[in-house]
C-alpha cells in the first residue's frame, strides 16, 4: 500500500535524498563566511582596508604575529579562556553531579538558577555586572572582572552538557563495580569519571569557545583590557588588518584539531563501554531498557 | 571493563586537574596581565607634573587606532631608553571616557600616562580635575614648533594641559565616478543617491555640518537650530536616504561601492585612494569642521617624565614628518612642510596635511554647547535618530 | 549522613559564584534603574519614570527586536531541522564529523563572521547579484536592511538550534519509527506523527536558545543594519557605554528581560514544560 510505488524513479530518488541535499546546502551556508575569511586572509590591500579583493599574497600568513597590540589581545584572550575553562568546568561538573545524582532540598531551585543565565540576553548580563563592579569598587575593571564574568556565563553551559552526559549513563556499570568490591570513591574514579570524561571534555571545549569568543559581556566589563574580540571591534572602525583574518583561521584550525582529538577520544571511550550491540547499529536505545531486555 | 592502564591514567588526570585548579587560583589572585597593577604613586593628588631628571622606565600610551606610523615608537625607545607600551584602545571619546571615569575618580589612570582625545572631551576631563598640568621645561620642541593657529585655543590659552596630536577636517568623501557633483553636505540629501550615503555618528560633526549647509553658523546656533538640523537628519534616515550612520566604517561602504558619497575625515581619503583612486575628499562649499585631538597627561599617570619626553619627541619636525606621512591629517608641527619639500615635494603641497588658511576659511571649530541642559537635549535627540 | 551533605558540597562553589556574580548584580541593576542622574551624582529616589520612558521612547526598538528575533528563530528552525535530521538518521559513521562541520565555523570569532557577512551581502557581491537576478531581492540591497540583520541573527545562532534538535532526535528509539511503518504509515506520516513530536523537547530548547540571545543582540544590527534597523540591544549599549545614562539603561535592560520572560512563559505553556527542566528521566 506504500504510495512510493506510483512515483517515478527520479522523484523517488529526490525525495529519499531531499533531506541530505538540504543538509548539504546548509553545510555550505555554514561554511560560506569561513571561506570568505580564509580568502581575505590572503588578500594584499595597498591601504589599510581589507574590504575588496586586490591580490594574492602569503605575506600576512608569514607575519601573522607582527602586530604587538593584536598579539597582546590574543594572549589576553587565551589566558582568560584557559582560566575560565578550568574553573567553570570543575565547578560545573561538580554541580552537574549533584543535580543528577542526588535528591535534596532546593534541587528545583538550583536547576532554575542554572538555566536563568542562559536565558538572559548578554547585553543585560554585561550591563548588570558592570553596575555591580562599579558600585562595589573592590574589583578594578580589567582581567579580574573579565575572568569573573566569563566563569559566570560558562558554568551554566558546562552543567547542561555534563548533565546530559550523566543522564545517559548506565548506572548498572557502577553497580557492577560496587558488586565487585569497589568503594564509592573508587567507583567514581575508575568507572564514572572516565566514562563521563568525553562529556566533561566537551563541556570544557564549549566553555573555552564561549570565553574566547565573548564580545558583549567583555565589552562592558573589560575596563581598559583588550581581548581579541574587543581588538577586532575597535579595529573594525578603522580597518581590520589582514593579520586578524589569519589569526582567526589559525584559531579555527586549532579548535578543529582539538575537536578532532576529542572525538577520537570519545570513540575510544565508547568502545570501552560498548555493552550494547544495538548501539553499534545506531539505534540509540535509552540505556535502562537495554539492560532490562 | 576498566583495563589495567586506566586507574593510573585517571589518577594522573586528577592530579593534573588539581594542579590546574591550584594554578588557576594562583594566577587569578595575581590578577593576570592587562590593566592590573595600579600602583597609583604618591602624586595622586598632584595637579602639576613633576619632572624627575632623565626619562626612564616604562610608558603606556592610549591612542586611536592607526594614528601613528610604525617607526616613531621604536625610534623614541631607542633615543630615550624608555620602554613604550602603545595601546590603540580609544575608539570613541565618550566610551573611553566612561571606561576611565571610575578610575580617574579615584585618582588612577589605569597605568596610562598619555591619552589622546578630542578637544571637547579633554575639556570635560579638565573640568573634573582629571588632568595634570605640564612642566613646560620638558617640552621645548612643543614651545618652538607648535603652529601659531593652535597656540592659544580658548579652552587652554597657554597650552598648559593639552598638546595637539593631530588636527583634521570633516567634509565629504565622494566616488568621483558615481557621484561627481557632490560638493556640499546638503548634496548628500539628493534623492539621486538614496540609500548610498553615510553620515557620521558624531553629534558635534554631523549636525553642525548640516546646519552650515543650511546657512546657520554653528557657533551662533540656538537649541532650536540644532533640533531643526536633527529633524532633517531624522527625515533622511526614515526615508532611507541615509544608508547608515557610521564612525570610521564608512570606508567599508565606500570601498565596496555600497556608498557613493559620505561625510568623512580628511586623513582617511589618502588611505582609501591607495586601493581606489576614484575616491576623493572634498572641502564642502559651505566649509568643513575643524577639530583637534590632544595629548593629555591624566592624574595618577605612572611616568609623567617619560610622557613629556614623548610629547616633546613627536614635535621634532623629522619625527612628525613620519607621522604625518602615514596618517595624512593636519599636522600641528611647524617645520614639517620643509622636511617634505626636501624629501617628498608632492606631500608638501598636500592641502589635506598643510591646509592654507584660504582653504579652510569657511571651516568651523568644534562647537561648544551653551549649557549642560542643551548638551543633554541635543545628544539625546541625535541618539534617538541614530537608534532609529 | 555524609551522603546528605555531599550534594551541597558539590553545588556550593557554583551556586555561590552564580549568586554573587549573577543574582546580586541584577539586584544592583534593579536599584540603579530606580535612580536618576549621572555617574558621580546618582541618587536613589524610586524614579519609576525611567521605566515609563523606557517603554514609551523605545517601543519601536522593542517591537523591532522581537520581530527580528522571531523571524531569525523561525528561519533557523527551518534550516536547522533538516540538517539535524540528516545527522541523526542518515549520517551513520560520519555523524561526529558532521557535528564538527556544524560547530566548527563558530570557532572563528563572532565579530569576524559577522563582518564576513558584510562582504557576502554587499551590494556588489556575487551572492547579492545572483539573488537580485533571480528576483528575490528587488531593490538590489541586502546589506543595511532588516533582511541582512535577520540573516546575520539566523546564521550566528544556528548551532544553538541544531544541537538540541539533534540531541533530541538522536535519542529517539528507531524501533518506534519502524513500528509506525509496520502499521502502514508512509514516510511522511511517520515523520509528522512520530519523529516530530518526539523531537519536540529539542525544538523547544533550540528555539528558546536562539530567540533569547537574538532578542538582545546588537552586533548584527550594528554591522549589517542601516539607519532604522537598530535593536534594543544597541540602545542599551549606547546608553551604557556612550551616554553613561546608567539608570535608563538599567531600566531598559529589565524591561527587555521581563518581556523575554513573558514570551518564554507563554511559549512554554504552549509547548510543554518537561522539555526545559531536563531532569533525569529514565524512560
Amino acid at each position: 500500500m506504500s504510495r512510493g510505488h506510483s512515483l517515478s524513479g527520479a522523484w523517488r530518488w529526490l525525495r529519499e535524498h531531499a533531506v541530505n541535499i538540504v543538509a548539504g546546502l546548509v553545510v555550505f551556508y555554514l561554511l560560506l563566511p569561513i571561506a570568505v575569511i580564509l580568502l581575505f586572509s590572503f588578500n594584499d590591500p595597498a591601504g589599510r582596508y581589507n574590504y575588496t579583493w586586490v591580490g594574492f599574497t602569503l605575506e600576512h600568513w608569514a607575519h601573522a604575529f607582527s602586530r604587538p597590540e593584536l598579539n597582546e589581545a590574543l594572549v589576553t584572550s587565551l589566558k582568560l579562556a584557559v582560566l575560565a575553562t578550568v574553573i567553570s568546568t570543575i565547578v560545573g561538573t561538580m554541580m552537574a553531579l549533584a543535580l543528577v545524582r542526588h535528591q535534596f532540598l532546593g534541587r528545583r531551585a538550583a536547576n532554575f538558577l542554572i538555566v536563568i543565565p542562559m536565558a538572559t540576553p548578554e547585553v543585560v548580563m554585561g550591563a548588570a555586572l558592570l553596575s555591580f563592579f562599579l558600585l562595589l569598587g573592590t574589583f578594578s575593571l580589567g582581567f579580574e572582572t573579565l575572568l569573573i564574568a566569563h566563569v559566570m556565563f560558562c558554568i551554566s553551559f558546562v552543567v547542561v552538557v555534563v548533565r546530559s552526559r550523566l543522564i545517559g549513563f548506565d548506572r548498572n556499570l557502577e553497580e557492577a563495580a560496587r558488586d565487585l568490591g569497589a568503594s564509592s570513591f573508587e567507583t567514581f574514579r575508575l568507572v564514572t569519571l572516565p566514562l563521563i570524561m568525553p562529556g566533561i571534555f566537551g563541556a570544557a571545549m564549549l566553555a573555552f569557545a564561549l570565553s574566547i569568543d565573548d564580545f558583549v559581556i567583555s565589552n562592558f566589563n573589560s575596563g581598559t583590557t583588550v581581548t581579541f574580540p574587543l581588538y577586532i571591534f575597535g579595529a573594525a572602525q578603522r580597518g581590520i588588518p589582514v593579520e586578524v583574518n589569519v589569526i582567526a583561521m589559525i584559531l579555527f584550525s586549532f579548535t578543529v584539531a582539538a575537536m578532532g582529538f576529542a572525538t577520537w577520544q570519545q570513540r575510544r571511550a565508547e568502545k570501552m563501554t560498548s555493552v550494547r550491540p544495538e548501539q553499534e547499529a545506531g539505534a540509540g536505545i535509552p540505556t535502562g531498557a537495554a539492560a532490562a531486555t | 571493563m576498566a583495563s589495567e592502564k586506566d586507574p593510573r591514567r585517571i589518577t594522573a588526570l586528577l592530579a593534573v586537574l588539581i594542579a590546574a585548579v591550584a594554578l588557576a587560583l594562583g594566577l587569578a589572585a595575581c590578577g593576570g596581565g592587562g590593566g592590573g597593577g595600579i600602583e597609583g604613586g604618591g602624586e595622586k593628588e598632584a595637579q602639576k607634573v613633576k619632572l624627575e631628571g632623565e626619562p626612564s622606565g616604562e610608558l603606556t600610551i592610549s591612542n586611536w587606532p592607526l594614528y601613528i606610523d610604525k617607526k616613531t615608537v621604536p625610534d623614541f625607545e631607542k633615543a630615550s631608553g624608555v620602554k613604550v607600551k602603545y595601546i590603540e584602545d580609544i575608539n570613541s571619546n565618550e566610551e573611553f571616557f566612561n571606561k576611565m571615569q571610575p578610575l580617574l575618580q579615584q585618582g588612577e589612570s589605569g597605568g596610562r600616562s598619555i591619552f589622546v582625545l578630542a578637544d571637547y572631551q579633554v575639556v570635560k576631563m579638565h573640568k573634573l580635575g582629571y588632568l595634570q598640568e605640564f612642566d613646560k621645561v620638558g617640552l621645548p620642541e612643543v614651545e618652538k614648533n607648535l603652529v601659531p593657529s593652535l597656540q592659544h585655543p580658548s579652552f587652554d590659552p597657554n597650552r598648559d594641559w593639552t598638546v595637539p596630536w593631530q588636527s583634521g577636517m570633516t567634509g565629504v568623501i565622494v566616488n568621483k565616478d558615481s557621484a561627481p557633483d557632490v560638493r556640499s553636505v546638503c548634496d548628500l540629501f539628493d534623492p539621486k543617491y538614496k540609500g548610498k550615503v553615510d553620515f557620521l555618528n558624531e553629534v558635534r560633526e554631523a549636525v553642525p555640518l548640516v546646519m552650515k549647509c543650511e546657512g546657520v553658523d554653528p557657533d551662533e546656533a540656538t537649541e532650536a537650530d540644532w533640533m531643526k538640523a536633527i529633524e532633517k537628519l531624522k527625515g533622511a534616515a526614515e526615508s532611507g536616504q541615509i544608508r547608515r550612520f557610521t564612525g570610521n566604517d564608512y570606508a567599508r561602504d565606500l570601498t565596496s561601492g555600497d556608498a557613493v558619497a559620505v561625510m568623512g575625515w580628511s586623513g582617511d581619503a589618502v588611505q582609501l585612494q591607495a586601493d581606489n583612486p576614484n575616491l576623493e575628499w572634498r572641502m564642502p562649499t559651505e566649509g568643513c569642521m575643524l577639530w583637534s585631538e590632544d595629548m593629555v597627561i591624566p592624574i595618577g599617570a605612572p611616568n609623567p617624565t617619560a610622557a613629556e619626553a614623548f610629547m616633546n619627541f613627536v614635535y621634532e619636525p623629522e619625527v612628525q614628518a613620519n607621522i604625518a606621512e602615514y596618517v595624512n591629517y593636519v599636522t600641528p608641527v611647524e617645520g614639517v612642510k620643509q622636511v617634505f619639500e626636501k624629501n617628498d615635494p608632492e606631500l608638501a603641497k598636500n592641502q589635506l596635511i598643510f591646509p592654507s588658511s584660504s582653504f579652510t576659511k569657511n571651516c568651523s571649530a568644534t562647537p561648544v554647547f551653551k549649557s549642560e541642559e542643551e548638551e543633554q537635549k541635543v545628544i539625546k535627540a541625535f541618539d534617538a535618530v541614530l537608534n532609529g | 549522613m555524609r551522603r546528605r551533605v555531599i550534594p551541597y558540597f558539590l553545588l556550593g562553589p557554583g551556586t555561590a559564584w552564580l549568586l554573587i556574580f549573577f543574582v546580586v548584580p541584577l539586584y544592583y541593576m534593579a536599584k540603579l534603574s530606580l535612580e536618576s542622574g549621572f555617574v558621580g551624582s546618582l541618587e536613589f529616589n524610586w524614579h519609576w519614570d525611567n521605566y515609563k520612558e523606557a517603554l514609551s521612547e523605545y517601543d519601536t526598538q522593542f517591537i523591532r527586536s522581537f520581530v527580528y528575533a522571531g523571524a531569525a528563530t523561525l528561519l533557523s528552525l527551518i534550516i536547522a531541522y533538516p540538517l539535524a535530521y540528516a545527522i541523526a538518521f542518515k549520517a551513520g559513521r560520519w555523524r561526529n564529523l558532521m557535528l564538527f562541520a556544524v560547530v566548527a565555523p563558530f570557532f572563528t570569532t563572532y565579530l569576524i563572521r559577522t563582518i564576513a557577512w558584510e562582504t557576502i551581502l554587499s551590494d556588489e557581491s556575487p551572492v547579492t547579484e545572483f539573488l537580485h537576478a533571480i528576483g528575490l531581492v528587488p531593490s538590489g540591497h541586502i546589506l543595511a536592511t532588516s533582511a541582512a540583520v535577520i540573516a546575520g541573527l539566523t546564521y550566528n545562532f544556528l548551532p544553538f538550534m541544531i544541537l538540541p534538535i539533534y540531541a533530541s532526535l538522536e535519542r529517539i528509539d528507531e524501533r518506534l519509527i519502524e513500528a509506525a511503518k509496520d502499521l502502514y504509515a508512509s514516510a511522511a506520516q511517520s515523520f509528522w506523527r512520530v519523529t516530530l513530536p518526539l523531537s519536540a523537547p529539542g525544538v523547544v530548547a533550540g528555539t528558546l536558545l536562539t530567540f533569547i540571545p537574538a532578542a538582545g543582540d546588537y552586533v548584527n544590527a550594528q554591522f549589517l543594519g542601516g539607519a532604522g534597523n537598530r535593536m534594543i540591544g544597541n540602545v542599551i549599549q549606547s546608553l551604557y557605554l556612550s551616554q553613561a545614562d546608567y539608570p535608563s539603561a538599567a531600566a531598559l535592560s529589565f524591561v527587555l528581560m521581563a518581556l523575554i520572560m513573558i514570551a518564554v512563559v507563554v511559549y512554554i505553556r504552549f509547548a510543554g514544560s518537561e522539555a526545559l527542566m531536563g531532569e533525569e528521566n529514565a524512560p
